[in-house]
């Protein structure tokens, strides 16, 4: 179901008719064709389809990584596409979790000090910093590896390590590209549960991925298809 | 933590970590080098001409001391009219001749004939302003002080007889006196090689028949007067000399070293270039290699102050350990160097190429970690100005 029927004013964050094109090589790509989409609160949405259909730009469109070549993003009554990038880098910090496939740890920090480095970016004194990251460590099953760094570490391990690090500073809405992209089957069955129980827990969720278990186990999706919405 | 986390991976990566050291220190051993060299001559010189504390210098016109063989004639009257100058206080003159020294001859008495040719400089009784006496006393009449080189070539000790002849101008028949050894002194503007003996002025005159000159004359002011005012003063009092402060002495000698300064102001030029485009390199590559990782860092929400000042903690913490290594290493080449130049010709044993002065060493670390922090800023900005979400596509491809 597309979500752009829903109340974009009750929204977490709502695409409307974005487009995004790319220029690679002197020609035109075009990734997103007016996509309109709605993410409510206390959402889990995936969001599936083939590589280079558009879900990961989709995703960065809703995050404010980046800006549509046409329509809007609002964030929770915000129009992204205004502000200017110091200021959605700020949005993202505080009310914006992110998860990538290749993790992106830093490698020579622990466990304990990547869930903080978000923390001290929003200026989060250092006692109080060191306690909150702990406490999610511990909320995502790894309390056992703080000190722990992410070669130390298992894949799911460490993805686990970056949704701690997504969910820092607390933020509203948390997007995950391909999350389990770098896992096996069983790590990707746990992490979703880890996602269930986030999205239970209130947590809002968007999750491009073409793992069909993890689709599955979301409350709903939509299928991105040549950068268009298909569902 | 970004900081923290770049200091930590030069420990994963030691062999790059150690060469960029390497290249580091050596570069800042050279800068400071340099420093020391462009401007340690000067000092030194300066310091020695202060030591003697006399303020003026009256030379010959277009000359400094001990620069040619010019004299001023008519000395004396000279002497009067520079003495009645207010704010002089002591006129101290100085003939430099050379003279040929001969000893023994006579086999029974002081064994085979020996000879040598030393420079020697008529002073005023008492007057040490040109040596230090390690031994014996001052010349007097008829006497001369050695340095501890003329007595070893002579064979000769203090009382000893030697005979003295001009070395120029003499001839077979020309002017020769006897002279005993009153002691040995050390001879302050010696370069390596000199061999010096002093005397008593009008001996010298009268042996090198220069009667009246002098080659030069050390002017003493009186407390409260200031240099210059003292040397416009005499120079309307007086004419056909030149009279020079010692900052016009090291003025001059700057001007004559320029050589030196302009050798040390290239390579160290060079070594800054070098420092930064090392430095830079390795940022570049730092950052190249991490560029997932800072999109990923940015599309989370860190600013960009925040990771350039994290990429340019590494470039920092590499200039400062290596700088810091690099002035140690400074000090142990300046005092290498410094070994094999004091044979330099020309130049007085106690003036030194390579003044060793925190402020140069502090200047060159600084200099350094001013040029590799701007060397690693440069990638570092470039790297935040990236487009994140391309850089994350890519990296996920």
């Amino acid at each position: 179901m597309s979500g752009g029927a829903m109340d974009a004013a009750t929204a977490v964050v709502a695409a409307r008719d974005v487009t995004r094109d790319y220029r690679t090589g002197g020609s035109l790509v075009r990734a997103l064709r007016g996509v309109s989409i709605t993410v409510p609160t206390g959402d889990f949405l995936a969001v599936t389809g083939p590589s280079g259909s558009g879900k990961s730009t989709l995703l960065h469109l809703l995050g404010g990584v980046d800006t549509p070549t046409a329509g809007e993003v609002v964030f929770q009554g915000r129009n992204l596409a205004r502000m200017s990038a110091d200021a959605r880098a700020a949005l993202r910090l505080q009310d914006v979790g992110l998860v990538f496939q290749r993790f992106h740890l830093l490698p020579m920090l622990t466990a304990l000090e990547n869930v903080e480095l978000p923390l001290a970016a929003a200026r989060v004194p250092r006692a109080e910093r060191r306690e909150r990251a702990a406490a999610i460590l511990e909320r995502v099953g790894l309390a056992d590896r703080l000190r722990h760094r992410p070669g130390e570490l298992s894949g799911g391990q460490c993805q686990r390590v970056a949704i701690a690090r997504a969910l820092a500073n607390e933020p509203v809405l948390v997007l995950a590209d391909e999350p389990t992209g770098e896992l096996d089957r069983a790590t990707s069955r746990r992490l979703l549960k880890l996602f269930q129980s986030l999205n239970a827990e209130g947590t809002t969720l968007v999750v491009a991925t073409h793992d069909l278990e993890l689709a599955a186990g979301a409350k709903r999706s939509i299928e991105v298809v040549d950068g268009r919405t298909a569902s | 933590m970004l900081a923290l986390n770049s200091i930590r991976e030069f420990r994963t990566r030691p062999l790059r970590t150690l060469l960029t050291l390497a290249g580091v220190a050596v570069t800042t051993a050279m800068l400071a080098d340099m420093l020391m060299l462009g401007r340690g001559m000067t000092r030194s010189f300066g310091g020695l001409l202060e030591s003697r504390g006399y303020e003026l210098r009256l030379t010959p016109r277009g000359t400094l001391p001990f620069d040619t063989e010019a004299t001023v004639p008519g000395f004396a009257a000279l002497r009067d009219s520079v003495e009645m100058v207010a704010g002089v206080e002591r006129v101290a003159p100085v003939l430099a001749a050379s003279v040929i020294a001969e000893i023994g001859g006579n086999a029974a008495a002081d064994g085979p004939e020996r000879s040598t040719q030393a420079l020697a400089f008529g002073m005023d009784p008492g007057d040490q302003s040109l040596y230090q006496l390690t031994a014996g006393e001052t010349p007097g009449p008829g006497d001369i002080l050695t340095d501890p080189e003329v007595g070893a070539a002579l064979r000769a000790e203090p009382e000893s007889s030697v005979r003295l002849r001009p070395a120029r101008g003499g001839g077979a028949w020309g002017r020769r006196t006897t002279a005993r050894i009153s002691g040995t002194g050390r001879f302050i503007f010696a370069s390596r090689g000199d061999l010096q003996v002093v005397m008593q002025l009008d001996d010298l005159q009268a042996l090198s028949s220069q009667h009246d000159q002098v080659s030069f004359a050390m002017i003493r002011i009186r407390e409260g007067y200031e240099p210059d005012s003292v040397r416009a003063a005499i120079l309307a009092s007086v004419d056909r000399v030149e009279i020079v402060t010692l900052a016009g002495v090291a003025e001059r000698l700057t001007a004559r070293l320029s050589y030196f300064r302009q050798i040390a102001l290239i390579l160290g030029t060079v070594s800054l270039f070098v420092a930064t485009l090392l430095v830079g390199t390795l940022t570049a590559v730092s950052v190249s290699e991490r560029l997932g990782l800072i999109a990923a860092l940015r599309a989370i929400g860190l600013s960009r102050r925040r990771i350039v000042g994290g990429l340019t903690a590494e470039s920092l913490v590499l200039c400062a350990v290596g700088g810091g290594i690099g002035v140690g290493l400074a000090v142990v080449v300046a005092v290498y160097l410094e070994s094999i130049l004091s044979d330099f010709p020309g130049l007085p044993l106690s003036v030194r190429f390579f003044v060793i002065r925190a402020e140069s060493l502090i200047t060159a670390f600084l200099l350094l970690i001013v040029s590799g922090v701007l060397a690693g800023l440069i990638p570092a900005l470039n790297a935040t100005r990236m487009e994140v979400a391309e850089v994350l596509h890519r990296e996920a491809a």
